[in-house]
């Protein structure tokens, strides 16, 4: 791993000097504190929407902390997965394409370095921006609902940062593995919605890392056990996507 | 650039550990070096060996195989069949070995944007380990060398010819034992490829510069020696005085007192050593097979027709006659 601390540091700095430290980390606080009022607002917009058709009766259960932290669970799916395989996309792919790659490889920076200092610093912005967006959902809910119990939340969102964790070794192994940060993106937007896809299969979601995201939506209702076996099979695929990536990269001509 | 432009005037090490020991492995050394990319034969059993401290152009027209061996030799690309070692070193055994020993600036350097030009010679310079203290001196002095020292912007908004000078620092940061770069002068005004022509001669016996060109000048100016690539393969490697002068060698110049050249053309026409003749009134012009004997009749048969010599040389020949009669003199 020669080469790997210069370059992490680099990585790190490269994140706070450019757009991506505002993308994801803008995006989940904006989620964190919008989720809470979305949900409280929904119920009272649907009963306004309903009340303008004649005959239309709706009832709709006062919105809880439950209902903003769905909310909030619901958008890191819907669309923090989508902001991870798009940014994702480039990561080794852009290096390439702009001759950067080139010089940094030609030192004593080894690839397989290379590849997991690209990772880390994904991981490292990825959870201290949920961190952030999950904080700001807490406050808000507090401030729109009373002080809610944290500890669902904090469990499903750990468990999507499992999943969050897969998708962006996935994209490393996709950009190191395609010229194109197009063709990367194509990869891993089909990759994603094909873990969704497969996990609406009964054993698939039990037994592998397909369950992740139904496993984060139990958690929130409390039931965290049943998440074991995908962590454990997302655990394993991390593991091996990373040694894919950095064997693909290895044996790549720059 | 600024006046000092000289390696060593720079903080650099006194001598390089292995580039300038004439006596050790070959700064690189290729043998039978093939890369086929599908159909194409990039390159077609190459051999070359390039001994250490000496100044090489590598030239050779557009895509004649420069880049792919300097992409083998800097650990890039794989070759298809052959081998290269640098500084006696297989590149595609010890890596990690040759990369701590080389400086390589490829034909379009890709630097972070985000960074100034100090910063990127300190990712650089970390990337080998070197200590902050001589990392801090020898950064100041190379961007004061590429002239960039008082440039304060980030490299997004440099021009290509500051690019090309930080290209050529940052290949300078670890005081590299073999210094190889990808048509180096290609983005530089003249004032800025002079300078670096001038750098690049300031580096001789101190560290091997291997650098590839199809500009023949660059070549004539600063290289010990030279090899010229055609289609994948070493056509010729030699000094460059040696290639010069072995092509001057056939070429004769002849200058009479008279308007006797027609006369003297007609008694040398036929003869089997005389490869071409052109002449003027009073001048041949020839290229000859056995300059030993032509040097013995040329004379004669001037006394012959009865004209006076005024004037009988082995004619100059230029890097660019060598290059153009060895490639054929197709476009460049």
């Amino acid at each position: 791993m020669t080469g790997f601390g210069a370059f992490l540091r680099k990585e790190l700095i490269e994140i706070r000097r450019t757009w991506r430290l505002w993308v994801i980390p803008g995006m989940l606080v904006f989620l964190g504190v919008t989720s809470p009022i979305i949900a409280a607002l929904t119920p009272g917009l649907v009963r306004s929407m309903a009340a303008s058709q004649p005959g239309v009766v709706m009832r709709l259960p006062e919105p809880t902390a439950l209902d903003a932290f769905a909310q909030f669970i619901k958008n890191l799916n819907q669309f923090m997965l989508i902001a991870v395989v798009i940014t994702g996309a480039g990561v080794v792919s852009g290096e390439r394409s702009s001759g950067t790659a080139i010089l940094a490889l030609t030192k004593p920076l080894s690839r397989g370095a290379f590849v997991v200092a690209k990772i880390l610093s994904q991981l490292a912005l990825l959870v201290a921006a949920t961190a952030l967006g999950t904080i700001a959902c807490l406050v808000t809910t507090a401030v729109v609902f009373g002080a809610p119990d944290a500890t669902r939340l904090v469990t499903a969102v750990a468990l999507w940062l499992v999943y969050a964790t897969l998708l962006v070794v996935v994209m490393t192994l996709f950009s190191a593995a395609f010229r194109s940060r197009g063709a990367a993106a194509g990869a891993g937007l089909g990759f994603f919605f094909l873990t969704l896809l497969f996990s609406s299969w009964g054993p698939a979601a039990r037994y592998s890392f397909l369950g992740l995201l139904r496993a984060v939506g139990n958690a929130l209702v409390g039931q965290p056990m049943s998440a074991v076996w995908p962590v454990l099979t997302a655990v394993a695929a991390i593991a091996v996507g990373a040694v894919a990536a950095v064997r693909i990269f290895e044996r790549q001509e720059l | 650039m600024s006046g000092a432009l000289s390696v060593r005037d720079a903080t650099y090490p006194a001598a390089p550990a292995t580039g300038a020991d004439r006596s050790g492995p070959a700064a690189i050394e290729l043998r039978g070096l093939t890369k086929r990319f599908g159909d194409t034969l990039a390159l077609d059993g190459v051999d070359l060996v390039v001994r250490p401290g000496v100044v090489f152009g590598f030239l050779g027209r557009n895509g004649a195989g420069k880049t792919t061996a300097l992409r083998i030799l800097s650990g890039l690309a794989r070759p298809t069949a052959g081998t290269a070692h640098v500084l006696g070193h297989d590149v595609t055994q010890a890596s990690d070995v040759v990369r701590a020993q080389i400086g390589f600036l490829p034909d379009v350097p890709g630097f972070y944007p985000w960074m100034t030009a100090r910063e990127y010679l300190e990712f650089a310079g970390q990337l080998f380990g070197i200590d902050p203290a001589t990392l801090d001196a020898r950064a100041r002095a190379l961007l004061e060398m590429a002239g960039l020292a008082s440039v304060t912007t980030r490299v997004g908004g440099f021009s290509r010819g500051m690019k090309q000078r930080l290209g050529i620092a940052q290949a300078l940061i670890n005081a590299p034992s073999l210094l190889m770069l990808d048509e180096p002068t290609s983005a530089l005004d003249p004032i800025g490829r002079h300078e670096v022509l001038e750098m690049v001669a300031s580096l001789r016996g101190r560290t091997t510069v291997f650098f590839s060109t199809h500009i023949l000048a660059d070549v004539e100016r600063v290289c010990d020696a030279v090899a010229i690539l055609e289609q994948g393969r070493v056509v010729v490697s030699a000094s460059v005085d040696e290639l010069t002068a072995r092509a001057a060698a056939n070429r004769l110049i002849v200058e009479l007192e008279g308007d006797d050249a027609a006369a003297v053309a007609g008694l040398l026409t036929g003869r089997v050593w005389l490869a071409s003749l052109e002449r003027t009134e009073q001048t041949l012009r020839m290229t000859v097979s056995d300059l030993a004997v032509a040097q013995r009749e040329i004379p004669a048969a001037i006394a012959a027709a009865g004209a006076a010599l005024r004037r009988f040389e082995i004619d100059d020949a230029s890097l660019e006659d060598v290059f153009v009669k060895l490639v054929g003199g197709a476009e460049r």
